[in-house]
């Protein structure tokens, strides 16, 4: 029992976050006034507020970024060419939508 | 066991006859969408049709709803806000066994449901006159959909005055697993009260407004049709769902409103749950 709870204190330290499933979910629309709305949010129902967002171009390099507001909701500009949108929460917390499936 | 007093036997008569007042079973007012948990905002049909689900009709002529909106919460912490969806609801004629009777649908464009979370989408009917009993049917119909699997407000109750409270994801739900929620009554949870439970048995034909004429299963036993099962103490109910598909949840006459237009008033809630078979891996 003692072993256990080391354990899991050990994990919330080295992780931060609880110990249940806890999967990011990310998605980006289209406003039509070449601007994009992005949501992000967890599958626990977790805030994804201040949660790091990054508009990248195809190369890589960083067009804009921001952080999720209380609505876990941005809004960028969209660029000409291709590019993607990261949300990323953390090791393995990381999703990419391709500008291609925004519409 | 005692026996019962004869002075008491006229309350029991009455609470009997008052009991044959109520609706007749099996009404159910049908909201349906063909997927409530969607991966990508999408435009979202409905269609809206008083009827008896498990036998898919008869139907009954159903009057332009007094309200049809979702509710959502769009983050935690955040007010529910109720968008109304009125605006999109089209007359349809669905077809029913003496001809057709009107129905409705909607298409709720991309652009309004596009947020990822919950929205618990709720039909508040006009009442309906049941010519026979000479008794109006009111009944406030939730069914939830889910964008991107985000939770947001599905276990959150509205305050209709006749409701089924959520105590699982209504679009959540593997064929077998129960189910489970608590009828309220202006709010309050009803208990031992009478939950009627049925499936919808025929596929909506869509493009020609009307039910398959053909069901998916066949009941051996009126009881197996509409089922009735009761709350217990608190209120609250459960039940297995045995088949991939919708299924239907009416809780009659809890609401408070007793007579509309002279006549007595059924207020039901009605609850609609989607239950999915566990898909095989590709």
């Amino acid at each position: 029992m003692k072993k256990s709870c080391t354990l899991a204190a050990v994990l919330l330290l080295t992780t931060g976050q609880p110990l249940f499933a806890h999967t990011p979910l990310f998605d980006c629309f289209d406003n039509g006034d070449s601007t994009l709305t992005c949501e992000g949010g967890f599958s626990d129902g977790a805030s994804a507020t201040g949660v790091g967002v990054r508009m990248l171009d195809a190369q890589g390099k960083v067009l804009e970024q921001g952080k999720l507001d209380a609505k876990g909701s941005i809004t960028l500009k969209r660029p000409a060419g291709e590019f993607s949108v990261v949300f990323d929460a953390g090791a393995e917390h990381s999703l990419t939508v391709l500008g291609d499936d925004i519409s | 066991m005692k026996p019962i007093r004869l002075e008491v036997l006229p309350l029991l008569l009455g609470a009997v006859l008052g009991a044959a007042a109520a609706p007749a079973l099996a009404h159910f007012l049908v909201v349906y969408t063909p997927q409530t948990a969607i991966q990508r905002a999408t435009d979202l049909p409905f269609h809206l049709i008083f009827t008896h689900a498990f036998h898919g009709g008869p139907s009954m002529a159903m009057e332009k709803p007094q309200r049809f909106y979702y509710a959502k919460r769009s983050a935690p912490g955040e007010e529910i806000e109720q968008v109304d969806l009125s605006q999109y609801l089209e007359p349809i004629d669905w077809a029913g066994e003496n001809g057709p009777v009107s129905a409705w649908k909607a298409t709720v464009p991309r652009n309004v449901v596009r947020s990822l979370g919950d929205y618990q989408v709720v039909v508040e009917p006009t009442p309906y006159l049941e010519e026979t009993e000479q008794l109006y049917i009111q009944q406030f119909a939730k069914v939830m959909v889910n964008v991107g699997g985000v939770p947001g407000n599905w276990s959150e109750t509205l305050g209709l005055p006749a409701e089924i409270h959520a105590l699982n994801k209504t679009y959540a739900n593997w064929t077998g697993g129960i189910f489970r929620g608590v009828v309220l009554g202006n709010g309050v949870p009803m208990p031992y009260t009478q939950v009627e439970v049925e499936y919808l048995n025929h596929a909506l034909d869509t493009d020609n407004n009307r039910f398959a004429a053909q069901g998916a299963i066949t009941a051996p036993h009126p009881s197996l049709e509409a089922m009735v099962i009761l709350t217990d103490a608190n209120g609250q109910f459960s039940f297995a769902l045995p088949r991939a598909g919708w299924w239907g949840f009416a809780a009659l006459s809890v609401g408070p409103a007793k007579e509309y237009n002279g006549k007595p008033l059924s207020q039901d809630a009605i609850l609609w749950v989607q239950a999915t078979d566990l898909p095989e891996s590709p």
